[in-house]
């Protein structure tokens, strides 16, 4: 994900709450500090779809708007 | 060979203090660096000593840990090793750990920042074991030897200190183990009825190595009753035949610690090594239905190690633990009593088993040949 941001792709990691660290620390061993991390509410294994599905629906506006912002 | 004396002038190479023991101690609680256990003060004397056995350059990494991917130089290695408690005789098994957990096919970020409660189980084989009076007997995997606990703290620390797995920061384990701290131990070969593992490896019976497993806990298989190697098989098999361990759903392999005497009745009646792995593999397995229904829909049928062979199966198919029969490792540990051992393992990881070789490449019989000139 690091590459592909260094490459100027648009890129994000999305994490579930207790992750906020590792993913802050691999985005920051990875050379990308400032790498997007879109939250999304724990946990995501062991649930059943149509809640997987509310997980994507919170990430997917998140994402909409990161994409905007590198847009302009 | 680098200058020590140059290299702790690099910044951040070292910190001024009082070598006091409880201040010192007191200071690597509070920065976090450390196992939560007292430390030996890791002063540059004490480094110096422990780099006695080190033949290679002190400032060229043996490789990157995970999940920091911090650089592993010897000097680093050391100041653990010091921290840990190791005799720096110890020196070069704790570099041969960590040159085998690097290795790729190990996936040591899986094994460390992952919420799965592995660690790092270092099994040590050959003449360098006796040679530092590891303990491959009674209580091997206990307290009260020296090298088996402090080179795995050793190499715990460094993961700690140089990999960054730290608790909710790098390693997500969601309670973890005991056998972080230290796991550790030598293969008893010569209570041991079948062929070491560095032989069975393809390595020479005085060739050295270091083997590692991204392993759990132990689970005990006791057996006083069976007197017969099928006996004592169909208990083990019915162990492995177990929901919930990871190797049910990858293809890593699990460890089998057989104690001497257990071993004994298997081979006496003709088991080799590779019979043992065909048994536990074509018995241990765990009919599907006793898996719950998301689980088999999830994690049985559309899950990529399967590649779909159980998408239409009945309840009553059996699904293999072990992938293939030759995907288990056995060695033999222990004293007396009628007692063996399963390890799961990550399951995403596969073992690695290194020799002890000089920084020429040369086999090396013994730890005094690392000494530095």
């Amino acid at each position: 994900m690091c590459e592909l941001r260094k490459r100027g792709l648009v890129t994000a990691v999305i994490y579930s709450g207790p992750f906020e660290k590792l993913g802050r620390n691999q985005a920051r061993t990875f050379g990308v500090p400032e790498l997007p991390l879109v939250e999304i509410t724990h946990p995501l294994g062991g649930l059943a779809l149509q809640d997987v599905r509310q997980r994507a629906d919170e990430a997917a506006p998140q994402f909409a708007e990161l994409v905007r912002k590198y847009a302009s | 060979m680098s200058d020590l004396s140059q290299l702790m002038k690099t910044p951040g190479a070292g910190l001024e203090a009082d070598d006091d023991f409880e201040r010192i101690n007191a200071l690597y609680m509070e920065k976090g660096w450390g196992d939560g256990l007292p430390i030996v003060p890791p002063t540059a004397v004490r480094v110096e000593k422990m780099l006695a056995y080190c033949d290679r350059p002190l400032d060229v990494p043996l490789g990157l840990v995970a999940p920091r991917y911090g650089e592993a130089t010897p000097l680093r290695v050391a100041s653990n090793a010091v921290m840990a408690g190791c005799k720096p005789e110890y020196f070069p098994l704790v570099m041969l750990a960590l040159d085998a957990l690097v290795d790729e096919r190990f996936n040591l970020y899986g094994v460390n920042a992952t919420t799965h409660p592995c660690t790092t189980l270092i099994i040590v084989n050959g003449p360098v074991a006796k040679e530092l009076r590891m303990n491959a007997g009674h209580n091997a995997f206990g307290p009260g030897n020296q090298a088996n606990a402090t080179i795995g703290r050793a190499v715990r620390l460094a993961m700690l200190n140089i990999g960054g797995a730290v608790p909710a920061a790098g390693d997500m384990a969601t309670y973890g183990t005991p056998a972080k701290y230290t796991f550790c131990a030598a293969e008893n070969e010569a209570a041991s009825p079948w062929e070491p593992l560095q032989v069975e490896l393809g390595y020479a019976r005085d060739v050295s190595t270091v083997s590692v497993f991204g392993a759990e806990s132990m689970h005990n298989m006791n057996d006083h009753e069976s007197i017969t190697g099928a006996g004592l098989l169909k208990m083990m098999a019915g162990v492995v035949a177990a929901t919930g361990a990871n190797n049910l759903y990858f293809d890593g392999a699990p460890a089998f610690v057989f104690g001497p005497e257990h071993a004994a009745t298997i081979a006496k009646d003709g088991y080799s090594k590779a019979d043992v792995k065909k048994y536990l593999f074509e018995h241990g397995r765990v009919p599907l239905g006793a898996l719950s229904d998301e689980n088999i829909e999830r994690r049985i049928r559309q899950w990529p190690v399967f590649n779909g062979d159980f998408a239409e199966s009945g309840l009553d198919r059996l699904v293999p633990v072990m992938k293939s029969q030759d995907n288990a490792y056995v060695f033999v540990i222990g004293g007396a009593g009628k007692h063996s051992a399963y390890v799961p393992t990550f399951g995403a990881t596969h073992p690695v088993t290194l020799p002890l070789k000089t920084h020429d490449g040369k086999l090396a019989k013994s730890v005094e040949e690392f000494r530095r000139k």
